[in-house]
């Protein structure tokens, strides 16, 4: 398991990337090193020792080329791209790697520098394929660009005529990456990426010189849930995404910067269109949440959005089958049947993928229509404080905190298949920090070393009453920055209730015992991007409750995860479905009425720290499909309950009236009402003996768990090589 | 220096023929006649040729000759003789469908995708003529054929908007996009001109004889 | 200059001649209806649809070189009806008529040529190559 030494981390935790952190108040103070004058171009850079030479130009804004060096990955200096003259030195130096030195003069536009430069591309060009026009990297492609910006302009290869270029292989490696590997310039980026960040040690290099090669030494898939951001990292065209094959060049989409919803950390991403047609999904960088990485479902799932979709309204006709309607007749029937239909025997239930300004839409209706029954699909206890204090279910530490914690106590969560990201920034810190991890429940491979503390729920009862002989117990005691996650999924159980308010005990036990009082410990991880707002907005969650009261119309806003079905309602009830799927929900449903996914509305979600973000308009809704929260206004409408807004500001007017948290968009307010969670928790401390289970234990379990990636054929070719590799040898 | 010289070697001059230049230049070269404009109107100097409208000769005999040739419609029997003369010359048009005008090889016409001998398409869905086409005239969708190379799935070119530039062409890194010699592709409906991929095609496999041959006629200078 | 120059007499030989090569005078005054212009010239040759092409230097360049539609047109003749291989020399780009150029391509998927059909049954008219690029769900019809 690859642990950097500590000198390494040191290195790599550089004044420009440690800055965001050192601004947090509660960082520990570091001792700040002296800095130092150096030259670069003549240009006067102050800075701290241990940078190197490429840093200290990107400080002045100077930039050097490179190929293998990456700021979020270990310094490999193989490429030799970033060759630059420094003086009194006979020959060039390594950017990248060559640490700067007080006084040093560099000179980056230096005849010795260029020809560095230029013979280096010649090299990497003797070697490349000239296959720019069928490359899916044309157009942004790292090394087109630097051998325009730094190439020679002229050529000197004749080769071709007896020897012919190097030719490699080409690898399978998934139905995620396509591998062209004559296009490889072995910088090792894909290599470190793996085993560094998606902690998979499949890559690596065999042979030398011209018989280099990147593989996976053995005939063997390199299946990770991060494994699409080697894609992103290749500089060439190496690697070059499967799906999105030959389907359009970078210059002709349209990118709309926008959130991803099939997590519940909100990715932000990048949505990039041509034609009205999702086609592919790339990451935006966000230091708070997903770094510059993307989980391979996010990425991949988009083709999902053009399958399986509802296009036009639909009623069941006289002989019992769906058929398509007008806007009109449906909005008649359903608001007919909302209308006959006693205020308790009302019921509504939001899904995993609902967004905010619906999700108030559809409260504001029901309550209208004198019902209380809003209910999310997943479960949480309400008993004690219940969901009364945002802390309570909310990832309160924050995800960029968790680089900064000593030691991590994860129950009952498979972070890696359920908030991948969250995963990789765990594993950073493991690896840069020295971070330990302990965890309770069943042995999933979390790409790290943990010490398992059992799978038991009686074992959080033990860590929090101090009973517990586990020596985490006293590392947990004495860690200045631990964090304890809690996976939502575990609340589902009848003990559910006793295991979050031994876990509010426990976390709440240590953070009163920290030095740094701004430190949250408690974390409840939920599982869907839609169950922060729904509680926010104040749904009940869980549909348990309100199932047996025996509703006569069920309202499902994109409900597909199964928790109802016809058999548990009346013979006569009547399911409306709202979504944008032909899933579960609307197999069931009496009347469909076509919403619009993620990439077609303006919508906000809040991911599982609480933090507001909005997605954009990327493609229109397909057919007949319309926003989610106007389709509810129109209803209203239709009801004679008529909602009182009319555009997307006044919904989020009456969001704001809710909780302000919900528009307050990216950031993420401090909640502070853990003490009297756990006070009213105190009296639920009832003995607990069950197993903690995981839903999502392997990686197969991990590519189909939503609407939309149910409905990617991507994902399904995934999961069938995730059980293909199984049976390989290897 | 005598002023026909000075008419003789400023071809400019001659050329603009504004008697007020001619003036200039008389009192410029000339210094030391200062004071005295020597205009010579019309000049009559030979290599000399006044082309603005003269003043009509006003001698008795101009006058009555000008009168005559009125009166008796001269001019017109003048027109009628000419006209008749050219009914019996060879005519300057050419008929066309019959005959028609000469092209150059590298005339740019109607749109065509080629294919490579052994019958398979040449376009590999690069895009770099939907890129470069100025009008935005092309539109391209791709995806992986079944056998694992790039093709287009779309290749539309819309005809009216086309402003044949002859960018696409070049842009062509396998001479798959050609603006073939066909200019006569009129339609009678608009929709007729939104070419798709099979069309193209199709204009290609009919065209391929001819395209051919331009491109062998050009070779040396691309 | 010779006598019989002089009295357009060769001019005179011309006529009688562009009448005899173009079958008489009835075939003559057919082609005069049908082009509006009786030449004489060598026929230089004839493509598969049964164009002619002849070709005069007699004619100053521009009128040196002309096809005479196949009868099969009557009077429905059209430009588009030149055929590919016959189109660069009437249009001068080659002085090699086709069945003496050996660089012209034969390739067996090269299509038969179709002059410019708009107007008629077989006009083209447009169509999308994409599949749909929305899948709709089909609900499971009950049995």
């Amino acid at each position: 398991m690859l642990r950097q030494p500590l000198t390494r981390a040191l290195t790599l935790s550089s004044p420009a990337r440690a800055a965001p952190l050192a601004a947090r108040t509660f960082a520990g103070p570091p001792p700040p090193p002296e800095k130092f004058e150096v030259f670069i171009d003549d240009k006067p850079v102050m800075v701290v020792p241990g940078t190197t030479i490429l840093q200290a130009a990107a400080q002045v804004g100077v930039e050097i080329p490179r190929f293998c060096y990456h700021e979020r990955l270990a310094v490999a200096g193989n490429c030799r791209m970033c060759l630059v003259e420094v003086e009194k030195s006979p020959k060039p130096a390594a950017a990248c790697a060559m640490p700067v030195m007080k006084g040093m003069r560099v000179k980056t536009n230096s005849d010795l520098t260029k020809k560095a430069r230029e013979g280096v591309m010649e090299f990497l060009l003797v070697n490349h394929p000239l296959d720019c026009p069928i490359c899916d990297q044309g157009g942004e492609c790292d090394l087109q660009d630097q051998s325009m910006a730094f190439g020679s302009d002229r050529s000197r290869f004749t080769d071709i005529h007896f020897s012919g270029k190097r030719a490699v292989e080409d690898k399978d490696v998934g139905p995620l990456i396509k591998t062209i590997m004559t296009r490889c310039i072995h910088c090792t980026r894909c290599i470190r990426f793996a085993s560094e960040v998606a902690g998979v040690d499949d890559f690596g290099t065999t042979g030398r010189g011209t018989d280099m090669q990147v593989g996976t030494y053995v005939e063997k898939m390199f299946l990770s849930e991060l494994s699409g951001n080697i894609i992103d990292l290749c500089p060439v065209g190496a690697l070059t995404s499967k799906p999105y094959s030959f389907a359009a060049r970078p210059w002709e989409t349209r990118r709309i910067d926008s959130v991803d919803v099939l997590d519940p950390l909100g990715s932000n991403i990048v949505v990039a269109t041509r034609t009205n047609e999702v086609l592919r999904i790339l990451p935006r960088t966000n230091e708070e949440i997903n770094e510059e990485w993307l989980s391979d479902k996010s990425r991949f799932a988009c083709d999902g959005l053009k399958r399986q979709r509802l296009v036009t309204p639909m009623m069941k006709d006289s002989s019992g089958n769906l058929a398509p309607v007008d806007w009109e007749d449906a909005m008649v029937a359903a608001a007919r049947a909302l209308k006959d239909c006693p205020p308790n025997k009302l019921l509504a239930v939001a899904g995993d993928l609902a967004d905010a300004e619906s999700l108030v839409a559809l409260k504001d209706l029901v309550n209208r229509l004198g019902s209380e029954n809003t209910c999310t699909e997943q479960f949480f206890p309400l008993e004690g404080a219940g969901i009364d204090f945002r802390s309570s279910y909310l990832f309160n530490t924050k995800i960029a905190n968790i680089e900064e914690a000593d030691l991590i106590l994860l129950i009952g969560t498979n972070v890696r298949f359920e908030a991948p990201l969250l995963n990789a920034r765990i594993r950073k810190a493991y690896v840069h920090k020295e971070t330990d991890i302990a965890y309770i429940g069943p042995k999933v491979d979390l790409t790290y070393d943990y010490m398992h503390v059992g799978d038991s729920a009686s074992v959080v009862k033990d860590l929090a009453t101090g009973s517990s002989s586990h020596e985490v117990l006293k590392r947990l005691e004495s860690a200045r920055h631990p964090v304890v996650i809690l996976g939502a999924d575990q609340l589902k159980t009848p003990e559910g209730a006793a295991l979050l308010a031994y876990t509010q005990e426990l976390a709440l036990r240590l953070q009163d015992k920290l030095e740094d009082k701004n430190w949250k410990v408690l974390n409840v991880l939920q599982r869907t991007a839609s169950q922060t707002a729904a509680l926010d907005i104040g749904y009940q969650p869980g549909v348990g409750k309100a199932l047996q009261d025996g509703p006569q119309v069920v309202y499902l806003l994109g409900a597909d995860s199964g928790v109802i079905s016809r058999d548990q309602l009346p013979k006569d009830a009547v399911v409306i479905y709202q979504g944008h799927h032909g899933d579960v929900g609307a197999g069931m449903a009496d009347i469909v009425l076509p919403g619009a996914a993620y990439t077609e509305k303006r919508a906000t979600y809040v991911n599982a720290e609480g933090r507001a973000q909005q997605t954009l308009v990327a493609v229109s809704p397909p057919g007949r499909a319309r926003e989610d929260w106007k389709i509810i206004r129109a209803l209203s409408e239709v009801v004679g309950e008529r909602l009182p807004y009319d555009s997307l500001d006044e919904v989020r007017d009456r969001l704001s009236q809710v909780s302000p948290a919900l528009v307050s968009y990216g950031d993420v307010q401090d909640n502070n009402y853990f003490a009297q969670a756990r006070a009213l928790a105190q009296s639920l401390q009832k003995p607990v003996s069950g197993k903690l289970d995981v839903q999502l234990k392997q990686l197969e379990d991990y590519f189909m768990t939503d609407t939309i990636s149910r409905a990617s054929p991507t994902m399904a070719k995934c999961v069938q090589a995730v059980l293909k590799q199984k049976q390989s040898q290897y | 220096m005598s002023l026909a010289k000075i008419f003789s070697v400023s071809s400019r001059v001659r050329a603009s023929g504004a008697s007020s230049l001619v003036v200039r230049h008389a009192q410029y070269s000339t210094p030391a006649q200062e004071g005295k404009t020597e205009k010579v109107y019309p000049p009559t100097s030979p290599g000399y040729k006044y082309v603005n409208a003269e003043d009509p000769n006003m001698t008795m005999k101009a006058l009555t000759d000008r009168a005559a040739q009125t009166l008796f419609w001269t001019e017109l029997a003048r027109g009628f003789a000419v006209t008749l003369a050219h009914i019996f010359k060879e005519p300057a048009t050419i008929n066309y469908p019959f005959e028609k005008g000469p092209l150059s090889p590298r005339f740019r016409g109607e749109h065509a995708l080629r294919r490579y001998p052994s019958g398979e398409e040449r376009c590999i869905a690069c895009k770099l003529c939907e890129a470069i086409c100025p009008a935005q005239a092309i539109t391209i969708e791709a995806e992986e054929r079944k056998d694992g190379s790039r093709r287009t799935t779309r290749y539309d070119i819309d005809m009216t908007k086309c402003i044949y530039c002859g960018f696409c062409q070049e842009a062509c890194p396998v001479d798959a996009i050609v603006e073939g010699p066909n200019f006569e592709f009129s339609t009678e409906t608009h929709e007729e001109l939104l070419y798709n991929k099979e069309k193209l095609l199709s204009n290609g496999d009919k065209w391929e004889s001819e395209i051919a041959s331009n491109i062998r006629a050009d070779h040396l200078y691309r | 200059m010779s006598l019989a120059k002089y009295l357009a007499l060769d001019k005179v030989a011309t006529f009688f001649n562009i009448i005899r090569q173009n079958g008489g005078i009835r075939a003559s005054l057919f082609k005069l209806y049908r082009q509006d212009e009786l030449k004489d010239g060598v026929l230089v040759g004839e493509d598969k649809y049964g164009n002619k092409y002849f070709e005069n230097p007699r004619y100053f360049y521009g009128r040196n070189r002309w096809v005479e539609y196949s009868p099969d047109y009557h009077m429905n003749y059209d430009g588009s009806q030149v055929s590919a291989e016959w189109f660069g020399w009437l249009h001068y780009k080659t002085d090699l008529p086709p069945q003496q150029d050996p660089g012209r391509p034969k390739y067996p998927w090269m299509a038969e040529f179709t002059e410019n059909l708009s107007g008629t049954t077989g006009q083209y008219t447009p169509y999308s190559t994409t599949r749909p690029k929305v899948e709709a769900w089909e609900p499971k019809a009950k049995a």
